[in-house]
């Protein structure tokens, strides 16, 4: 690094620093995009000067569900090696975001301290990262549709992410779902080194494909693709009827795999994670012995204790995601464990700004249930009309619904409709699980 | 009293919640005792399928699905559709689907999709460097005689919300408009305009989904519907329509209709 790059660079940084240390102590909750804003203007190159100084790897995370998760569980893995790790953890995977979370372990000279680093990054800020930042591997995990407003289609996103791969050095390595149509294509197409993983569990198969599906038509010639059966929205085996296009072989044996917490989701994380720590050779029993003890992210699954009652908080914010949670609260619910659901939509820049993905959603599951559903949020009434139209009849006695436009009040009238031994479950959008998890621990997120 | 609603390629036009528009018309019925029974038309729907549809719904796409519909929809299915529209067959077709109802639509890349040519309209993408017409959406209803009739239902001069969010612009030729933009884009960001009406089909760029937040205009296609099919005159039972009602304030409220509304009036 030349020296005036240092000295500007441990400038950035300790102002950097500074403003984190005030963000925090004001309370002021935005302690994890600012610092990295204020530090990239006063150094452009800040980004690329803070990565080249990871000591072993460099692990980028993309795709629309379990980036969170899955970079947890590859960081717990790691960890248990004794290697220092920086990661984007609260979800802020904008650049501001990353910068932010490397500069949490940068000294005030600019030294950043990380064998590794496992950054979650947005699905469109991709192809902009990898300027500044050369990952040595890329986890893709999969690709559904949300927050269209901002991103364009599906479709168009996987061409950007060919285009953003194709020149990166042969020797970085591509870690894809396989069992995503999308994403299997793209490594296909890739000079890089590809490794794929995805389920070969037949029994898991689900009884028919969800309405909230995006890709199942061929990504190479446009036919129909034939599935032999569906994981998990438009994830499963497939093949292309009229070309040669079908499911890459697999490099991990997902039968020989145990999970972490609950649903299919969660075994595709386990897998992703899994094959990265492989890939990284880390020895297998340190990694199944980590599996096995893993515990939940903030936020997704997370569970909590308020006021005597169990709440469980689910991340809700795109029709698969809040598909395959009604899924796991209905088997709660059938176990006479559950009894309230609270769902809070917001539209903000995090969440998305158009909330008709609810309509993709099958909310008549959670509807047909009965129970009572409590319903708050910025589009309080968007979901509350998308609730009412999942009645068969227009007065349904069996289902309570309560609308409350005030966050809190509808906290608390959720808890009160708990019963004791029963769990709430709280299905947010992003913007809106920090709020709920603000008023429930009374902590804003740093 | 039944009707048959035709959801045209639900596999490959869905993007956007649209089936929302499909959910909306199946219950508002079934609420009033109608019987609407929605056939989907995907790729291996016949053209007698096609023959048997009184309610025509179609969604967004993106560019490649959009090509595959229209590889299928030529021929004898396009000639019933185009008879069917012509003869006062009642639709709402949101964002991909106006573009198919036109000329041709140019997508970003590739060769020009040729549309069914029954709306004079062509729609253009103008390349990815553009930006998207992303956003909420407000719009007062013009299309003759669709306004005349849902104000004699509901009174006042009605306003459409929506969320759009289309890479393509759409220029009108020999055709209404649906209505003028108060709050959005439309069209093509240049006139003004939103959507075309032609015969007694709607064509918007529209989302959100369209009809649970303006159900004058659902309950005004099963109307037409059921009119075109039993040739009475109908009249349906209103519904509770309170959750509606306090979604469109809220918005309105946020995108400041009211006073926007107020002073496009003014200056007419």
């Amino acid at each position: 690094m030349k020296l005036l790059d240092r000295a500007r660079l441990g400038l950035a940084v300790a102002l950097a620093k500074t403003v984190t240390a005030v963000v925090r102590k004001l309370r002021l909750g935005a302690a994890s995009v600012l610092p990295g804003e204020i530090a990239n203007r006063l150094h452009p190159k800040l980004l690329a000067l803070l990565c080249e100084q990871v000591r072993e790897e460099i692990i980028f995370i993309v795709g629309t569900n379990g980036k969170t998760t899955t970079s947890l569980l590859l960081r717990t893995i790691l960890e248990e090696t004794g290697a220092k790790i920086a990661h984007n953890a609260t979800g802020a995977n904008l650049i501001n975001g990353i910068i932010t979370a490397l500069l949490a372990d940068t000294n005030l000279l600019g030294k950043l301290n990380a064998d590794y680093a496992i950054l979650e990054v947005d699905e469109n800020v991709f192809p902009l990262l990898l300027k500044d930042c050369q990952p040595g591997i890329i986890l893709g995990l999969n690709l559904f549709r949300d927050q269209l407003d901002r991103y364009g289609e599906v479709d168009a996103i996987s061409d950007k992410w060919q285009e953003a791969i194709l020149p990166l050095p042969q020797s970085t390595t591509v870690i894809l779902n396989a069992d995503d149509p999308t994403l299997c294509y793209l490594g296909k197409n890739l000079p890089q080194n590809v490794l794929f993983f995805g389920l070969n569990e037949p029994h898991l198969y689900l009884e028919e494909i969800p309405h909230a599906v995006d890709s199942i038509y061929c990504p190479a010639c446009g036919a129909s693709l034939e599935y032999q059966g569906v994981y998990l929205s438009h994830l499963g085996d497939y093949h292309c009827p009229s070309c040669d296009f079908s499911k890459a072989k697999l490099d991990i044996n997902s039968q020989e795999w145990g999970q972490i917490l609950v649903g299919v989701y969660n075994k595709y994380n386990t897998l992703a994670a899994g094959l990265t720590a492989q890939t990284l050779n880390i020895a297998m029993p340190l990694i199944q012995e980590t599996v096995k003890n893993f515990r939940a992210a903030f936020g997704r699954a997370e569970e909590l204790t308020v006021k005597g009652k169990q709440v469980r908080i689910l991340l809700s914010k795109n029709p698969v995601g809040m598909n395959e949670t009604i899924r796991t609260i209905n088997e709660i619910k059938a176990q006479g464990k559950s009894e309230t659901t609270l769902l809070v939509l917001n539209d903000r820049t995090p969440d998305g700004t158009d909330v008709s993905w609810i309509w993709d959603v099958d909310t008549e599951k959670l509807a047909a249930q009965g129970g009572t559903i409590v319903i708050s949020g910025d589009r309080v009434y968007d979901m509350a009309l998308r609730i009412q139209y999942s009645q068969q009849n227009l007065n349904n006695s069996d289902l309570n619904l309560i609308i409350k436009e005030k966050l809190k009040e509808a906290i608390d009238v959720a808890l009160n409709h708990t019963p004791p031994e029963h769990t709430l479950h709280i299905l947010p959008t992003y913007s809106a699980m920090l709020e709920v998890r603000q008023l429930l621990t009374g902590r804003k997120i740093q | 009293m039944e009707l048959t609603l035709g959801w045209l390629y639900p596999t490959l036009m869905s993007t956007y919640g649209d089936r929302g528009n499909v959910i909306c018309l199946q219950q508002r019925g079934y609420w009033r005792e109608l019987d609407i029974k929605v056939v989907r038309l995907d790729l291996n729907a016949t053209v007698t399928d096609f023959d048997n549809i009184d309610l025509f719904v179609g969604g967004g796409a993106q560019d490649r699905q959009q090509e595959i519909v229209m590889r299928d929809l030529q021929g004898s299915k396009a000639q019933i559709m185009r008879n069917k529209i012509e003869a006062g067959t009642p639709g709402v077709f949101t964002c991909g689907s106006p573009q198919l109802l036109g000329h041709y639509y140019e997508p970003a890349y590739g060769q020009r999709i040729e549309g069914l040519g029954i709306f004079d309209m062509v729609s253009r993408h103008p390349g990815n460097e553009s930006n998207r017409c992303i956003g909420n959406i407000a719009f007062r209803l013009t299309a003759s005689p669709l306004v005349q009739m849902i104000q004699a239902r509901i009174g006042g001069s009605p306003i459409v919300i929506g969320f759009e969010n289309h890479g393509g612009r759409t220029y009108l030729g020999n055709v209404q408009p649906l209505g003028r933009v108060i709050v959005g884009n439309g069209n093509n960001q240049e006139d003004g305009y939103e959507g075309a009406f032609y015969g007694n089909a709607i064509a918007t760029y529209a989302h959100g989904p369209l009809l649970p937040k303006n159900p004058f205009l659902a309950d005004w296609l099963i109307e037409t519907a059921l009119e075109l099919k039993y040739q009475q005159n109908i009249q349906l039972s209103p519904l509770d329509d309170d959750l509606a009602e306090k979604a469109r304030k809220a918005m309105f409220k946020r995108l400041e209709v009211g006073k926007l509304a107020q002073a496009a009036t003014s200056n007419e």
